[in-house]
């Protein structure tokens, strides 16, 4: 049975980087090396749920919330390490998105406690989290329609002096910074294929285009942690394939990367860390390679291929 | 029919000191619904407060007339607190259903019998606004006209449209200033979608709150213009429809742009007073049947109205953006 699936996903991932030995290689091939010792930690993480990870930059303790008598989350311990990208997997109505917006502070935990960055927090608000770096992106993309691309982009830029109103009327006091932004959000927009539509209204963008979007307008805002929900739900093979790309690349930079994904080969392909979800509760953690093997998984969220094939 | 006193009628309409009113009321609202998406129905709370903290604070305590003025953007921006505090977190529904609420509560409590030492309850109070007039520039003998045929003001209304119209360009001009930075940029981010604004480390409570005071202020500044053209208030001004007229001028010229709401001001007061004296006119025709003519007596003004309502519905219809707006990003509504 496992030998079926594994020629399935390599193709997948010989399309757009090696798994197991070609990342590091991707990575030592950019960064000199650099990072190669930051990623060699993961890979001695055994895969238990709820194990240690060496530099967690996420650690979650006894999350729940219930809708009714629902309990879309129910995690007793979690750790994200960082530098690392960790896909979060599972099957619909898992909690996937609501395990997203209660560490994000979308919505409001029943019990629990985690921390960010090394700090505890205490009384999660969104903007707040979000000034901190942890930015998110939305499963429903939410591009702001009227307002240019390029405004979209530099939204995301953190502490703005023109964005307090005692220096908004008085163009001196902000203009150097908004043109600095102005720099770095074209080349974000650069390198996710949208410069040419800089001065167009978001709201013209294909459905492909503002997931790019979003996810240009999250790198502005100088995040430590980027969570992405679904980043290539609806978007087209070549759009995907360039956003994995850019995905490896932010990982390579040092960034912290936890999305959702149902794509199996974009989950092997580009993550190092793989958390499944499953009716709220996570039933296995570890590197892809791994996972994808795992019984209860298998059971719970990637199906057999042939009834009985697997035993 | 005489035309030209029609036309004389709609031009001192368009341009006097009613224009102006509903001009502050319609950039303020502009802040609120046209760049932050805030849904104020009770635009007219803040006219009040604005009128009201003037004529009480000259009328009843004896004060002067700055001060008069001071008190009432004060409460405007009071109002604009007390409103926002409790409602701003909440859906915009929630928010436009306290807002119209709150703004009828006041008129209300104003007018009552029981606060007739403080406001004059239900009688207008009256005041001496002569610390204003005193500084009128325009000579203002009993023959002294300024304008050109029927479009003629007196001394003391150049005097007032004067003051209003300077200041409708000011804060337009402070409007422009403000929302062209990326503080007005996170307002739009707001009115577009609040909670992408969050996702960024935007507050957007706060700055719910600053577009509401900002707007509210405005709204009180057409207040003050109101009471010192009057020199009073009367409760009965400010019913809700003063809020749908701020709404109508807003539409007619476009909102979420800078000239909008002055232009729509402008539009909406000579639409509505032309129709009214071509109506007055046309009753008083010999030739109409008699059944017509008693229909439209008396009843020009609500008519007029009427038309003006009309012609929203025809704007809505065929230039939703209004006269200055833009087509393609009206169109992204339809997503």
């Amino acid at each position: 049975m496992p030998d079926e699936l594994t020629p399935g996903i390599d193709e997948a991932r010989s399309g757009t980087d090696e798994l197991t030995p070609g990342i590091d290689e991707a990575r030592s091939g950019t960064d000199s090396g650099h990072m190669g010792a930051e990623i060699e930690p993961i890979l001695t993480v055994p895969p238990v749920i709820g194990a240690p990870k060496p530099h967690p930059i996420l650690v979650v303790d006894d999350l729940t919330r219930s809708f009714g008598g629902l309990r879309a989350v129910d995690v007793d311990h979690l750790e994200v390490e960082r530098g690392v990208v960790t896909a979060l997997i599972g099957p619909n109505g898992a909690g996937k998105t609501t395990l997203f917006n209660l560490l994000t502070g979308f919505d409001r935990a029943d019990t629990g406690r985690w921390s960010f960055d090394g700090e505890p927090v205490s009384s999660p608000s969104p903007d707040q989290l979000a000034r901190k770096g942890m930015i998110r992106t939305f499963q429903l993309t939410k591009s702001l329609a009227k307002l240019t691309v390029l405004d979209n982009v530099l939204l995301g830029a953190p502490s703005q002096i023109g964005e307090r109103l005692s220096a908004a009327p008085f163009r001196s006091r902000w203009q150097d910074q908004e043109e600095a932004n102005i720099e770095q959000a074209e080349e974000l927009l650069d390198r996710f294929n949208l410069a040419h539509m800089r001065d167009e209204l978001a709201g013209t963008l294909s459905g492909g285009q503002r997931k790019l979007l979003e996810v240009a307008r999250a790198l502005m805002a100088d995040p430590v942690m980027i969570m992405l929900d679904e980043p290539m739900a609806g978007v087209n093979p070549a759009l995907a394939q360039s956003l994995m790309h850019h995905i490896t690349q932010l990982a390579f930079e040092g960034l912290t990367v936890v999305f959702i994904e149902h794509a199996m080969d974009v989950v092997t392909g580009i993550s190092d860390w793989v958390v499944v979800l499953a009716q709220g509760r996570i039933i296995a953690e570890g590197p892809p390679w791994k996972v994808i093997h795992d019984d209860e998984v298998i059971d719970a969220y990637l199906g057999r291929r042939r009834a009985g094939a697997g035993s | 029919m005489d035309f030209d006193i029609i036309f004389g009628n709609a031009a001192r309409a368009a341009f006097g000191p009613e224009a102006v009113i509903l001009a502050l009321a319609a950039i303020g609202l502009n802040v609120h619904f046209g760049f932050t998406g805030l849904l104020n129905f009770g635009q007219v709370g803040f006219l009040l407060l604005g009128a009201y903290g003037t004529s009480v604070s000259v009328a009843t305590f004896g004060w002067s007339l700055w001060v008069g003025i001071l008190v009432g953007l004060v409460l405007s921006v009071a109002l604009a607190v007390a409103l926002g505090f409790p409602t701003l977190r909440l859906h915009a529904v929630m928010f436009a259903i306290v807002t119209i609420a709150a703004a009828e509560i006041i008129r209300i409590l104003i007018g009552s019998t029981d606060a007739i030492g403080l406001t004059g309850g239900p009688l207008s109070l009256s005041f001496d606004a002569g610390a204003f007039y005193d500084l009128n520039p325009y000579p203002d003998g009993p023959h002294d006209r300024y304008g050109v045929g029927t479009f003629e003001f007196t001394g003391q209304q150049m005097w007032v449209i004067t003051v209003g119209w300077v200041l409708v360009a000011l804060v337009s001009l402070v409007v422009f200033l403000i929302v062209r930075s990326p503080w007005g940029r996170v307002l739009k981010s707001i009115r577009e979608d609040e909670d992408a604004a969050r996702s960024l480390g935007k507050n957007v409570f706060s700055y719910k709150m600053q577009a509401l005071i900002i707007g509210g202020v405005i709204g009180g500044m057409g207040g003050v213009i109101d009471a010192i053209k009057t020199s009073g208030a009367d409760p009965n001004g400010f019913r809700p429809q003063v809020t749908f007229f701020a709404y109508t001028a807003l539409l007619l010229g476009g909102a979420a742009t800078y000239v909008g709401p002055v232009l729509g001001a402008i539009l909406f007061w000579f639409l509505r007073e032309w129709i009214e004296s071509f109506l007055r006119q046309l009753s008083a025709e010999a030739w109409l049947p008699g059944t017509v003519a008693d229909f439209l007596d008396g009843s020009e003004g609500v008519i007029s109205v009427g038309m003006v309502g009309l012609a929203l519905v025809l704007l809505m219809l065929f230039r939703p953006q209004g006269l200055t707006g833009n087509r393609t990003e009206m169109q992204l509504d339809a997503r």
